[in-house]
């Protein structure tokens, strides 16, 4: 192997043990804001690794509802249930 | 024995979830060592483009080989916005209480011309680039979105009104499922557009690929409308 092509490999590696380190956080942590937090830099993360594997439209879904929309719709429905800080 | 039953409990769904990424790597590795002709992936690689006259072979198989499919999620979303849409209150119900600095006013009104133009992009050049209806179709969704987060749920509503939203979302779903008609007019299956000798142009051009172009179109304008109005109805909710 070439160096560029090392440093790609090395990068998507560092970028796949983040992810399961997000998602494990996201699943594992009692506050449900953190948990979608961690839910939008679990897509940012795997938006960079569908590019690396050369996948751009899977890419732009994933940008486009898993960071933008979902993260807004959780929000939204976190906000208007009740009780949900005391817990 | 209570110790160890703590720890037990602790660590039971780690366990579990390794087990089960083990359980599906040993699955995929078989998959993967399989000796089958991928007859189908090939075809639809090497006679793609001259079959549809898409060069993104992702929308070619999105929208001609299994558009049937396409119909299916659009309908998934057709149905959550009209539920959505039928159990929203009609008062006027206080919004999320967050006032934001005017850098954020003014971002947001720098922005929102921009999604437009980046929207009407991925929707109109789905077949040639990555994109396609359905991402096209959230960025213009996007819009209403950061009105109504900016301004209010009263501005926005007088801008863009409810009804209308739901009426965009019919034109969608019916275009769709006309153009879709057409297949059949010409002689051809449901949904076909290369099968039925529409003129495909050149691979490559704007206006080519027989009615991939108007299906994505029909999909962004769809999928737009229904978003913006599952977003209304869960900022008016309770």
């Amino acid at each position: 192997m070439t160096g560029g092509k090392v440093v790609i490999y090395v990068i998507l590696n560092m970028l796949m043990i983040f992810l399961l380190f997000t998602a494990f956080f996201a699943v594992f942590t009692k506050n449900l804001l953190n948990s979608i937090i961690t839910l939008a830099i679990f897509s940012a993360i795997l938006i960079v690794i569908f590019v690396i594997l050369q996948a751009p439209d899977a890419a732009l879904a994933e940008a486009v509802i898993g960071a933008g929309l979902t993260l807004t719709f959780f929000v939204i429905t976190i906000n208007k249930t009740k009780d949900w800080q005391n817990e | 024995m209570s110790r160890v039953h703590k720890i037990f409990r602790k660590f039971y769904k780690i366990g579990l979830v390794l087990f089960l990424a083990i359980f599906l790597l040993f699955i995929f590795d078989e998959i993967q060592n399989l000796d089958i002709k991928r007859y189908l992936s090939e075809h639809y690689i090497s006679e793609g483009v001259q079959e549809t006259g898409a060069i993104n072979l992702v929308t070619s198989v999105l929208y001609d080989y299994r558009g049937f499919d396409t119909l299916g999620e659009a309908t998934v979303i057709l149905t959550a916005a009209a539920t959505l849409s039928f159990m929203t209150p009609i008062k006027k119900v206080k919004m999320l209480g967050t006032e934001f600095t005017i850098i954020i006013y003014q971002t947001i009104i720098i922005i929102i011309p921009f999604l437009v133009v980046l929207g009407m992009n991925l929707i109109f050049f789905g077949h040639i680039s990555p994109g396609g209806g359905f991402v096209g179709g959230v960025i213009l969704a996007m819009i209403p979105i950061l009105v109504t987060i900016n301004y209010g749920i009263t501005f926005s509503e007088n801008k863009l009104k409810p009804n209308h939203k739901s009426l965009l979302e019919g034109i969608g779903a019916i275009g769709f499922i006309l153009l879709g008609l057409l297949g059949i007019f010409a002689g051809s299956n449901f949904l076909a557009s290369g099968q039925a000798n529409f003129g495909l142009g050149n691979p490559g051009e704007l206006i080519s690929a027989g009615l991939i172009p108007y299906l994505n179109l029909m999909i962004g304008i769809k999928v737009g409308a229904g978003l913006a109005a599952i977003f209304n109805s869960l900022i008016k909710e309770g």
